[in-house]
């Protein structure tokens, strides 16, 4: 990922300067935007985009993040935001999207910072070369060594050329000045419409034979002899060829390349440039033009038919794997839509919520209202997991955004299992703190893009996704449910110590859960082993991620010997849970801050800041209340 | 039985090997040595981490304090084990899920005693229609000598590692070194330094000890060797071609030289792919795929595809898909990791009876609970 940072940064250093001088959109200033268009049909149009087949609506989701850091603009939904960037593209110029988080940078573009911490393009267009200038410093500086300041700049910029790439996407089908025709008898050789004077590229280029037949008359001599209408042709020309070096490599691919499989797919602009030959590209560009003008005129169906028209030539001439993939687009236009997780966290809450009431209210089936939340908070958590699975066709844990879900899905399981059991609360309170705090965590990870991804080569196993990383994430929620009911036997000792029922019954929940995290991390860890001797052709080899596993194997097994040989009591092993817990978080994410070894994925940087306030929290927690339960006793 | 076994739990020796406490700290020491050596790795490389923390048995660490190392650590801990299997350990059929763990444990430091010693780690780099029916290691060097005699050769190598100033190093027909000195990671000069006309393959005139890489791969070592008979004589690692020696009208070549292992076949790189992701950057997958041709025509050769998670094993051989390069040219050559482990499924079979061992006890715990209450 970071050899693709520095390659794209270096070739945005080396085409910026040159690019971003040039007009963002030449439209002309006689069309005029209609009314808007539902966008439904356009929402479910295949794009390809880091690796895999996506909906459009993903693909304007995880752009709009990238530059906003959120998933909607105001009220408008991502996918409406980016029909106007792509096809009216001036018409975002004043829209605040691009997210500064540092007002230092923003000061020093010459833009007052806001409070809101998002800026326009318009606002920071005239301060495109201090950004440029800074972002080649920054380039300069080793990855691992640059500052906050200096990553933030490269990600400015890099989201300030994404922007702008994106502005070019559908240049080719707007009417420029560049292509102006004055003279009546060119307009008429090549059967254009004779009411118009101005053209857009697609024009010019979908009557390319003619042109070249027109220009064919031409006689050489010095220029400034040429008639006028010799000038015009060649200008034109001049202009078309221009046109096709200045706008390629562009994003949005919508149009399969001959040889999908190897070639990828192209945007409509470089279908024109290298495909255009082939009669199918042809066709889709036609298409995809028709999405624009009819965009532009406010016309519904027609713009819809083009939509799907494109979306059909293309399901027809692909190969089966990518149309298998397709078809699966309707899944994940239902999975962005529902948003399952925010009805999980909502039932999470309100659960908690139902056991705090429990302090002040008696009121029967408090407890049994709480477990149905919770359960009714499992069926949109679980759902969303299989939906994943289905659209990717892996097992759901593959990057740290997918291990929080998982973790917490199961010990909200393990939460419910434990109330069914016990039926004293403790069970509602570990599913509802799991599923909430594990899933707002993994929220975090969600702002970083798209969270489908596709797998690297030596991750590209489903037998063994499915077995290590499962177990080994079972493992994780296995300690971390243990150190929660952890907290919750220090705090009943303090509460009432001599409720010795209660307190017996949350300890075994406690030695319980600590047994399954050993058993599952010990699994986890062993399995990892096991993959590692069949990829790598080693069993152990000390690499952090391994070493992580086997520190939570040995904590576990330091508390179970240190319980058996009564060297701590109850109380000790309630707390020795609660620091297992930091023992997991840093096996689970803590080394990837390390940023070396074979695991090294998933590096975000509020993670460190994150981690260190959690064990802060967690000695203060203990500091307070270990001497308070003992003093209870 | 039971009376050997009471004999054995009197004797004090025994009874405080078994110790609990001895359990716990080896725990704890082991604890805080994997998480020492982890954050090692970000300063110092995997490989010295791991041979300060992990392979030694005791290391100094802020100048003078020694701390016991992860070797010695599970020395103790293996014997502790061994005692508690002989005198703690309740034999009831209760307790079979705790047997069975321990158990486990223990076929786990065989695993790990055997990886250690008996593993051969190299690598074997094929440009495409190119074969070997040898691999070199990452890190070991040999000095090898030859002499000419046609297409065959047949060589004499010694190790590097361990060789101390003044060592002879006997070879066939006379050929006799002594060392004068030999470095593990050195730079080469062709300008001499004092008095010397010594000369390498490639005129290197003088070798300067250097401190040794992150990566232990990246160590170049040289060698300042004697030949009786013909005079001082430099071999440094990065020289390509050999040194010839000629000595009573016979030339002999020495080469300082990776450490080769011999293959029990010779392999055929036929072709070498990458798949990548349409429009990224980021690979699905590699594949070599190779001829496997047994010697001397015994059996027919076959036709293996090596992938990543996808290995070649033969006999108590088994070979990775590493990595890969494509040179200026455009050529392929993939790299595949050789790896010679004969007790390879210890650690499958200790990983196992453990996890079985662990789940049994859990289940058990859980069933007993529930009667209980």
């Amino acid at each position: 990922m970071s050899r693709k940072i520095t390659v794209l940064i270096y070739l945005l250093l080396l085409s910026c300067s040159h690019a971003l001088a040039q007009p963002i959109c030449p439209l002309d200033s006689s069309i005029k935007l209609k009314s808007a268009v539902s966008l439904d049909k356009f929402a479910a149009l295949a794009v390809l985009n880091d690796g895999r087949i996506k909906p459009v609506d993903t693909y304007a989701r995880t752009l709009l993040l990238q530059l906003s850091g959120k998933t909607s603009f105001g009220r408008q939904s991502a996918v409406e935001w980016l029909a106007r960037l792509l096809f009216a593209p001036a018409t975002t110029f004043e829209d605040k999207v691009f997210l500064i988080n540092n007002p230092e940078i923003a000061t020093a573009l010459g833009v007052e910072p806001e409070s809101r911490r998002r800026y326009s393009f318009s606002q920071l267009e005239p301060g495109v070369a201090k950004l440029e200038e800074l972002a080649r410093m920054a380039e300069k500086i080793e990855s691992k060594e640059r500052s906050v300041v200096e990553q933030e700049v490269l990600r400015v910029y890099q989201n300030a050329f994404l922007y702008d790439l994106h502005t070019r996407v559908f240049h080719f089908a707007l009417p420029s000045a560049e292509f102006q025709i004055t003279d009546q008898e060119i307009i008429k050789a090549l059967d254009l419409p004779e009411t118009q004077k101005i053209f857009s590229f697609y024009d010019l280029a979908s009557r390319a034979d003619r042109l070249q037949e027109q220009t064919k008359s031409l006689e050489l001599g010095k220029p400034d002899s040429w008639p006028a209408r010799d000038k015009e042709l060649v200008l034109l020309m001049n202009n078309l060829l221009r046109w096709s070096m200045l706008y390629k490599d562009l994003p949005f691919s919508v149009i399969p390349g001959r040889d999908a499989s190897t070639r990828g797919w192209l945007s409509p602009m470089d279908a024109i440039s290298r495909e255009f030959s082939d009669p199918h590209a042809r066709e889709e560009i036609g298409y995809a033009r028709g999405m624009v003008v009819h965009y532009w005129n406010g016309e519904q169906m027609p713009f819809d038919l083009a939509v799907r028209s494109l979306s059909n030539s293309v399901l027809n001439r692909v190969d089966a794997a990518t149309q298998k993939n397709i078809r699966k687009i309707p899944l994940e236009l239902f999975y962005n839509k529902a948003n399952f997780f925010l009805w999980a966290k909502l039932f999470y809450a309100l659960a908690f919520a139902v056991f705090l009431l429990s302090f002040f209210r008696t009121w029967p089936f408090l407890r049994q209202s709480a477990l149905l939340l919770i359960a009714a908070g499992l069926i949109p958590h679980v759902g969303a997991l299989v939906l994943r699975i289905v659209i990717m066709g892996r097992p759901p844990v593959s990057n740290l955004y997918e291990t929080f879900i998982f973790v917490s899905m199961i010990g909200v399981i393990a939460g419910v299992i434990i109330e069914l059991v016990n039926k004293r609360w403790v069970g509602n309170v570990v599913a509802s703190v799991c599923g909430l705090v594990f899933l707002l965590i993994a929220g975090k990870f969600a702002a970083e893009g798209d969270t489908l991804q596709m797998l690297a080569a030596v991750l590209n196993s489903n037998f063994w996704l499915g077995t290590h990383v499962l177990t080994i994430t079972i493992g994780y929620a296995g300690c971390c449910v243990a150190g929660l009911i952890g907290h919750l036997y220090i705090l009943q000792r303090i509460r009432d110590p001599k409720d010795k029922a209660a307190l017996e019954s949350t300890y075994r929940n406690m030695i319980g859960a600590l047994g399954f995290g050993l058993m599952m991390t010990f699994l986890g860890t062993t399995l990892g082993g096991i993959w590692a001797d069949q990829s790598w052709g080693r069993f152990w080899g000390w690499d952090p991620k391994e070493n992580g596993a086997l520190l939570i194997v040995l904590w576990c097994a330091i508390i179970f010997h240190a319980k058996v040989g009564r060297l701590i009591g109850p109380l000790g092993v309630a707390v020795a849970s609660v620091l297992g817990v930091i023992v997991v978080m840093w096996a689970w994410f803590g080394v990837n801050l390390l940023n070396i070894g074979l695991h090294s994925y998933g590096f975000t940087s509020g993670i460190a800041t994150g981690l260190l306030a959690y064990v802060i929290g967690e000695v203060v927690f203990l500091g307070l209340c270990v001497p308070l339960a003992r003093k209870r006793d | 039985m039971g009376s050997l076994r009471k004999n054995l739990q009197r004797n004090p020796a025994i009874k405080f090997c078994a110790s609990l406490k001895i359990t716990l700290t080896c725990l704890i020491l082991l604890f805080i040595l994997t998480f020492w050596g982890t954050i090692d790795q970000v300063y110092n490389g995997l490989y010295l981490a791991q041979q300060r923390f992990f392979n030694s048995f005791v290391f100094i660490f802020a100048g003078f304090i020694p701390f016991p190392g992860a070797q010695l650590v599970l020395w103790v801990f293996f014997i502790n084990l061994v005692c508690v299997a002989i005198v703690r350990l309740v034999y009831k059929w209760s307790r079979i899920g705790l047997i069975v763990t321990h158990f486990g444990l223990l076929l786990f430091f065989v695993a790990a005693f055997v990886t250690l010693h008996g593993v051969e780690e190299s690598h074997l780099t094929l440009m495409e229609g190119e074969a070997a029916n040898v691999s070199s290691a990452y890190h070991d060097w040999e000095i090898a000598v030859w002499k000419e005699s046609g297409s065959e050769k047949d060589v004499t190598a010694y190790d590097v590692e361990g060789l101390r100033p003044g060592r002879r190093l006997e070879f066939q027909e006379g050929l006799t070194l002594a060392v004068d000195h030999c470095y593990s990671n050195s730079e080469a000069y062709s300008g001499a330094e004092g008095a010397g006309t010594v000369l390498g393959a490639s005129g290197i005139q003088t070798l300067k000890q250097a401190a040794p890489n992150k990566e232990p791969e990246k160590d170049l070592p040289g060698c300042i060797l004697a030949v009786e008979g013909a005079g001082p004589v430099i071999l440094y690692g990065a020289e390509d071609k050999p040194l010839k020696v000629s000595m009573d009208g016979r030339d002999h070549f020495l080469q300082l030289r990776r450490k080769n292992f011999p293959l029990p076949f010779l392999l055929r790189l036929k072709d070498f792919t990458v798949e990548w992701y349409p429009n990224t950057e980021v690979a699905r997958s590699y594949k070599s795929l190779v001829e496997i041709i047994p010697p001397g025509g015994a059996g027919a050769s076959r036709e293996v595809l090596i992938s990543m998670n996808k290995p070649l094993r033969y006999k108590n051989f088994t070979l990775y898909q590493s990595s890969y390069s494509v040179d200026n040219l455009g050529r392929e050559s993939s790299t595949l990791a050789v790896v010679k482990n004969a007790g390879r499924l210890l650690p499958y079979f200790a990983s196992f009876i453990t996890f079985g061992g662990l789940a049994l006890h859990f289940l058990l715990m859980a069933i007993r609970a529930k009667l209980k209450h």
